[in-house]
């Protein structure tokens, strides 16, 4: 009883030091109830559909930013993890009766061994040409599924895989833990060691390979790690549609997933969820306005990018939150010193 | 400050949560989805064939549902399938579960139209099938019936039977050719898109070919969406093609007539082209798709049955177009739904069904017979066969659409012969007739 | 033999389209370091301006074309005052911007237009036979429009003061700012002549093909890879490679009746090889970080 008492005091007292002191924290916090007692406000089958779609597609999107976001890597093309995810899922399940949460994970590891084939020819290759050769991969894939519509099923895709779970609801559950679980493992590898190379090999390859770091390894473990990620996305996406397609793999796909992280701010992880969460739900939120739903989104993104070129979630954040030129300790905006080192945080 | 973000940002997500769900209204209509590419020809198709359905009958009070007339209210889903199926999968779910609609008619791409299929038959909600002509679609309807008997196919038939339609129109042009030009052994040429409705076609039709003792000189691929086919022209014109089998369904179907006419290709096209069913086509070719022969279900002239005439009328005064097989829709809900519903007497997808499914009546084209499989399953398809749905077939002439098929056709050589009113004799390309002409 | 003409005349013709295109694209990326991935969208644009004018309008074609161009050169312009300029030194958010913009051309297409498929009349009807292949009279013009616009282009380079600005500027945009060359200027300038030049190719290309709203989506990719091929910035570069993987599609054609939908996937392929052995294309310059 005491030993409860004294975990939960010192719950609320990590919350009270750590969580609150930062908005942008108690954001995160605030979406992590959001997206789990969402069944408890309603049962509706379309919102719940909705959001599961947009979880898979967070997923999606925050794999691209490891990869692309962080290691600067430009990958156009990375609708084939995806669709490799998804097809392999699908296969897993249809022929060899693996269920869900089997066929999901070993899909995705054929997704990381898509990730070194194409992870291999771009090591030499550096910006436009990586993002227009990363483009092609997809197309090819796509070109073979075609080929082989025996084995793929063509453009009618492979249908009749079993579902994730037997109702809505626990459907919704099994994506949003996974989710949330997937995020915070990746947001976790941003803050480790390879993390921090990660992002340096994005500022500048030269010298850490000059600091003695294999960066063809590190460049290859991303494209593998976000390969994983795809991948789940990809296979959570053919269970929960029980279809898996070529839709999977087509060029609109990438450039969506590339949308959504610019728009939400590269280089973390945050940006790309916080993105689909806001936009994936408006785009079908602007339902009633058919015909003009698209042009809006894209207008949208195009304004967004005229006045926050960085993204919108570092954007906000930077209008809530200072930085203090002493400690580099990330304060409110509303104070006037650092909580930390009580340096004088205005300019 | 920072409550007052948090506020603000609980409060968003609350609006945009009621905006979003939208209540149902109006509970003493009957409420139909359209569901359908809107923003393309098939989908406007869809559409108007409902719209034309639900004013008929509500001009004449509604349907008699039991003891009231009940009124048809439609609600337009765009499925957007030619782009991206999950969209097709969302508007779907928000038909069944936001606007919750009784009937849901329409659907076009198989691809989308399986995955729509699930959703539909998950909330029991009866779903016909105005466009897509996939077999698996009514497969699942024998292997699975509790779940799937809330499907049924109004148009067209299925695949399986388009090839064997479009095989007999190829038989029909080879005949006229051997009688007129005197060729011996008739060489045939197949061109079909890349998909995969059209792959069983391409291995069926070389078996047919040679089965009838023609020769078959190859077969091309062309994506769907190919812009450019001259070089398929030139190989299929060096091989000595007399007949080019088509099996197109998208915009190829444009390029390839367009081209073969400006090039003068002695070759004449029969077999499924879909871009020339509809009235756009001429000027689609630049006037160049002459000649161009397709299977299709309507057009202006031609009278498949009684009902026929006043149906494509109405349908060419009001829209101003020949209408595609895509306002199936129309005998969905005219000729499938209403009377089914009055007999009834309520809503209940499962009498419904039970009363559909039995039913033997004439839609706007052909006498409707719900099939069974070979081991007696019902698989909610229509049959196919003389005075049932067999479709026609039209041909382009001096920029036309002529009806050309069938005429004085015979199924087998005792049957019959069945001429639907208004048809023509198949007219051969003059630049065919000047090269093979002794 | 006649197989083999066949491939040639045919992937000298498909050749010349990307060529056309390729060329406007690697104009503004050398100039400015903009990937305009719009590039397509634009060309789109100005197909559906010529049909607009040619079948509503009942101008004559040639006409068409030169409004057309104009037309679209001062879109681009506008275009890329209003949303590229501001953004420029982020490469990813031009990307993006880019893409945006051309879906906004899609959609804006599509409502005005439906997603039905039109067609325009060519400038010159008919075809002529040459060497046994029946040859469209507009390919030809295709033809020798594409070896028009590459000379007209070097011409321009090489000779003129605007050449040597844009040269310079590609070469080191700094060092040319530094020379006293309006940077700036030079891109919107190469901007206009790129979009330009697209709608040319739009103008000259489209009588072949069918306008409907998504149509810009497989000439960017095969531009893409053209581009990739021939090396980044390098007309000559893309140039050649436009005709290489002209050539590579007219031979799965004619090669693979079977498989000719996959004209793309291999075209792609091929650019991939390529760029194992040779990460800057055949002809990039393989050029420094720029800080």
């Amino acid at each position: 009883m005491d030993l409860i008492l004294f975990y939960l005091k010192k719950l609320f007292s990590v919350f009270k030091n750590e969580v609150f002191v930062l908005p942008s924290r108690v954001v995160v916090v605030l979406f992590f109830l959001f997206v789990l007692l969402l069944p408890v406000f309603t049962k509706d089958p379309y919102l719940l559909r909705i959001f599961i779609l947009t979880s898979i597609f967070a997923i999606f999107a925050a794999s691209w930013d490891l990869l692309s976001g962080f290691t600067g890597q430009m990958n156009f093309g990375h609708a084939l993890f995806f669709g490799v995810g998804a097809y392999s899922a699908a296969l897993l399940n249809l022929h060899a009766h693996i269920p869900p949460w089997g066929s999901i994970p070993l899909g995705a590891l054929v997704a990381v061994l898509a990730g070194l084939i194409i992870g291999i020819p771009c090591l030499r290759l550096r910006g436009t040409y990586l993002a227009l050769t990363t483009l092609a991969f997809p197309i090819v894939l796509m070109g073979l599924v075609f080929a082989f519509p025996d084995f793929t099923g063509g453009e009618l895709g492979i249908s009749g895989i079993s579902r994730l779970t037997t109702s809505r609801v626990s459907d919704y559950y099994v994506v949003s833990v996974v989710m949330l679980g997937l995020c915070t493992i990746m947001w976790k590898i941003t803050d480790s060691n390879t993390g921090i190379i990660f992002h340096a090999i994005r500022e500048d390859e030269v010298a850490v390979r000059a600091a003695g770091v294999n960066t063809t390894r590190y460049k290859l473990l991303a494209f593998c790690l976000s390969g994983f990620f795809a991948g789940m996305a990809g296979g959570l996406y053919a269970h929960f549609m029980r279809i898996a397609g070529p839709a999977n793999l087509e060029v609109s796909m990438s450039f969506t997933v590339v949308i959504w992280a610019i728009f939400g701010g590269v280089v973390t992880i945050y940006g790309p969820i916080g993105a689909v969460f806001l936009l994936f739900p408006l785009l079908e939120f602007l339902r009633f306005w058919q015909e003009f739903r698209m042009l809006m989104f894209a207008v949208i993104v195009l304004v967004i990018l005229l006045y926050m070129p960085d993204g919108l979630f570092p954007w906000l954040r930077d209008k809530i939150e200072k930085e203090c030129p002493r400690c580099k300790i990330r304060n409110i905006a509303l104070r006037n010193t650092c909580r930390i080192c009580t340096a004088q945080l205005d300019k | 400050m920072k409550k007052g973000k948090v506020l603000g940002i609980v409060l968003l997500a609350a609006f945009l949560m009621a905006t979003v769900s939208f209540p149902a209204w109006g509970a003493d209509k009957i409420k139909i989805g359209v569901i359908g590419p809107m923003k393309y020809v098939q989908g406007i198709g869809h559409w108007n064939g409902a719209v034309m359905a639900a004013e008929e009958i509500n001009a004449n009070g509604g349907i008699q549902v039991g003891d009231e007339k009940m009124e048809i209210e439609l609600v337009k889903a765009d499925s957007n399938e030619f782009l991206n199926v999950t969209d097709a999968t969302n508007a779907m779910e928000r038909l069944v579960t936001k606007d919750k609609v009784n009937f849901v008619v329409g659907g076009f791409r198989s691809e989308a139209v399986l995955a729509m299929q699930d959703i539909a038959m998950e909330r029991k909600v009866i779903f016909i099938g105005c466009g897509a002509a996939h077999n698996k679609l009514c497969t699942r309807v024998a292997e699975d019936y509790d779940t799937y008997k809330y499907w049924f196919r109004m148009t067209p038939t299925r695949s399986t039977f388009l090839a064997r339609t479009a095989f007999i129109h190829m038989d029909y042009v080879a005949e006229s050719l051997k009688k007129a030009l005197d060729i011996p052994k008739l060489k045939v040429a197949v061109v079909a898109e890349k998909a995969i409705w059209a792959d069983p076609m391409v291995s069926y039709a070389e078996a047919y070919i040679k089965g009838k003792g023609m020769e078959f000189v190859g077969a091309w691929r062309p994506s769907p969406v190919a812009t450019d086919v001259t070089a398929e022209l030139s190989a299929i014109q060096r091989s000595g093609a007399h007949i080019i089998f088509t099996v197109f369904s998208s915009s190829v179907g444009i390029t390839f007539s367009r081209q073969a006419g400006e090039l003068k290709i002695p070759a004449a096209q029969v077999g499924i082209n879909v871009e020339a069913q509809k009235d756009a086509f001429m000027d689609a070719t630049q006037g160049m798709g002459d000649y161009a022969m397709t299977s299709t279900t309507y057009c202006r002239g031609v009278e498949s049955n009684k009902n026929t005439k006043a149906f494509v009328e109405a349908y060419y005064k009001k829209f101003g177009e020949t209408p595609t097989y895509t306002s199936g829709t129309y005998d969905a809900i005219v000729y499938a739904l209403a009377p089914s519903i009055e007999k009834a007497g309520s809503l209940d997808p499962d009498k419904i069904v039970d009363i559909l499914e039995d039913r033997k009546y004439k839609s706007s084209t052909a006498n409707i017979v719900y099939m069974k499989d070979s081991q007696g399953r019902h698989l909610h398809d229509i049959e196919w066969g003389p005075g049932y749905a067999t479709g026609i077939a039209i041909e382009w002439v001096d920029g036309k659409m002529r009806g050309v098929w069938p005429y004085k056709w015979k199924l087998t050589p005792d049957s019959p012969k069945v001429t639907h009113k208004g048809c023509v004799p198949y007219t051969i390309p003059p630049w065919m007739i000047e090269k093979y002409k002794k | 033999m006649g197989l083999i003409i066949d491939i040639v005349i045919t992937g000298l013709i498909s050749g010349s389209t990307f060529a056309l295109l390729a060329i406007g694209f690697s104009l503004i990326f050398g100039a400015a370091r903009i990937v305009n991935l719009a590039h397509t969208a634009f060309y789109m644009v100005a197909a559906y301006c010529i049909y607009v004018m040619t079948q509503k309008m009942g101008l004559h074609p040639v006409w068409g074309m030169i409004i057309a161009t104009v037309l679209v050169a001062l879109l681009g312009l506008i275009s890329y005052q209003l949303f590229i300029n501001p953004i420029r030194e982020h490469e990813g958010a031009v990307l993006i911007a880019t893409i945006a913009l051309a879906m906004v051309f899609q959609e804006v297409m599509s409502l005005l237009f439906t997603g039905t498929y039109l067609s325009v009349p060519a400038l010159i009807k008919g075809y002529f036979v040459l060497l046994g292949v029946k040859v469209f009279y507009q390919q030809l013009i295709t033809f020798c429009a594409a070896l028009l616009v590459m000379t007209g282009l070097w011409l321009v380079l090489m000779k003129t003061k605007l050449g040597l600005a844009l040269r310079s500027t590609a070469q080191d945009r700094e060092v040319a700012n530094l020379m006293g060359i309006n940077e700036a200027r030079v891109a919107m300038m190469t901007m206009g002549l790129s979009v330009g030049l697209a709608a040319f190719t739009g103008a000259v290309v489209v009588p072949l093909t069918i306008l409907e709203p998504t149509m810009w989506m497989h000439p960017l990719i095969m531009m893409m890879a053209v581009v990739v091929l021939g090396g980044l910035g390098s007309l000559k570069g893309s140039f050649i490679g436009a005709y290489i993987l002209g050539f590579a599609g007219a031979l799965v054609v004619f090669l693979a009746p079977m498989g000719s939908f996959l004209k793309g996937p291999v075209a792609l392929s091929i650019m991939i090889v390529v760029l194992l052995i040779r990460p800057e294309g055949l002809f990039g310059v393989s050029f420094e970080e720029e800080r």
